[in-house]
């Protein structure tokens, strides 16, 4: 064997782990989101959502990382996904995750549903003012119009409380970009209330 | 075959290697050993059936109330209950009770409480004795926080694959240009 044969073959096997990782990451998504949607369409028909929390006192404990905690759509990008509860690696490779502490869609809050850019939420950007949402969780069914569309870099705070009921989309800016995301899109909404978002 | 015609074999046998082995030397040595073993078997199964018994299956279950069945639940959805704990006995032992709904386990206690309180609840561990999971925990909700970091490297490693990959094949195939030779003439 000589040089050049093997300069080709350290090559090939280094790219074929990478591309493998890279399929196996994607694979290990797709199961994740088949079992999150698995798991709503129990807990839906079981219409046990609201026993997947325990009450401590008046305080709520938080859902486990993972378990899926609403349903998105998105008509206008035709996305349809199962929220799972976080927003760590493990939560995001199964669908959008809701961040921990953040309000249940539906409820009264700020609630912030992230994914990444590349998988999930890789149409978010064409998402425009007054384009409508629709949440399903056990606080019930919201439509939701979009308010603001945003892009602001990534240390900025932008999460922010709310006395009314709020839903707040993040993901990673530019969508088609490799490497570290440098800013981040920020979708706000408020449900639809008589006609109009409410809120505005 | 019966026990007795079998292990009566066995010994006709062992008198037949006993007395005219065929072939002298350590096979025949070899063949009185493996009788021997066999008639030990033969014999130590008779006695050696009554200690062995079957599959003990698992205690029945109690009948869950429908309580149980949300209590379950809850629990199960609990990361609390998920974490994983070492040389915390004290703090286990003290939170058995809110652990013992967990699905896995199959038991109930006999006075299970309907809610869990915090009162119940112990003190979590420092978090040097929590798991590693803990300590990489997702960014959570607080007030003029950031959005979370959603990139990942996988298109990254995936295109940087994809271009080693072709790169190496294409060096692997390339072929030497003969070089002329120079002709004296």
């Amino acid at each position: 064997m000589d040089r050049r044969q093997a300069v080709s073959l350290v090559l090939v096997g280094v790219g074929s782990c990478l591309l493998v990782g890279s399929a196996v990451s994607v694979a290990r998504g797709a199961i994740a989101r088949d079992a999150a949607r698995t798991r709503w369409a129990e807990l839906e028909a079981q219409r046990s959502a609201r026993g997947a929390r325990a009450l401590v006192g008046q305080a709520e404990w938080a859902i486990a990382l993972g378990s899926p905690v609403a349903r998105l759509l998105i008509p206008k990008l035709d996305l349809d996904e199962v929220v799972v509860e976080g927003v760590g690696d493990a939560a995001l490779r199964a669908g959008p995750g809701h961040m921990t502490g953040s309000a249940v869609p539906g409820d009264r809050g700020n609630s912030v549903l992230s994914a990444h850019r590349d998988r999930h939420f890789r149409s978010l950007g064409e998402l425009g003012v007054g384009d409508t949402l629709v949440t399903e969780s056990d606080r019930g069914t919201v439509v939701w119009r979009v308010a603001r569309v945003r892009v602001v870099t990534a240390d900025a705070p932008v999460l922010h409380g709310s006395d009314s009921p709020m839903l707040t989309l993040t993901t990673c800016w530019p969508i088609r970009y490799f490497g570290p995301a440098p800013d981040r899109l920020i979708v706000e909404a408020r449900p639809v209330v008589g006609g109009s978002a409410a809120g505005e | 075959m019966a026990d007795s015609e079998w292990l009566m074999a066995v010994v006709n046998q062992a008198r037949v290697l006993r007395e005219g082995p065929a072939f002298p030397g350590g096979l025949v040595s070899i063949r009185r050993f493996s009788a021997a073993a066999a008639l030990l078997v033969a014999v130590g199964v008779t006695e050696a059936r009554a200690q062995i018994t079957t599959v003990i299956g698992p205690a029945k279950r109690a009948p869950a109330t429908g309580a149980d069945s949300v209590r379950r639940e809850q629990v199960a959805q609990d990361s609390i209950a998920r974490v994983t704990l070492t040389d915390m006995k004290q703090w286990v032992d003290s939170a058995a009770q809110a652990l013992a709904l967990r699905p896995d386990t199959g038991t109930a206690p006999a006075e299970a409480p309907s809610t869990v309180t915090a009162a119940q609840i112990p003190p979590r561990p420092d978090s040097a004795t929590v798991s590693r999971r803990m300590a990489v925990a997702p960014p959570e909700f607080r007030e003029g926080g950031r959005a979370p970091n959603t990139a990942t490297v996988i298109p990254t490693l995936g295109v940087l694959g994809a271009v080693l990959l072709v790169i190496g094949v294409v060096v692997g195939r390339r072929r030497r240009v003969p070089v002329p030779s120079k002709s004296r003439s």
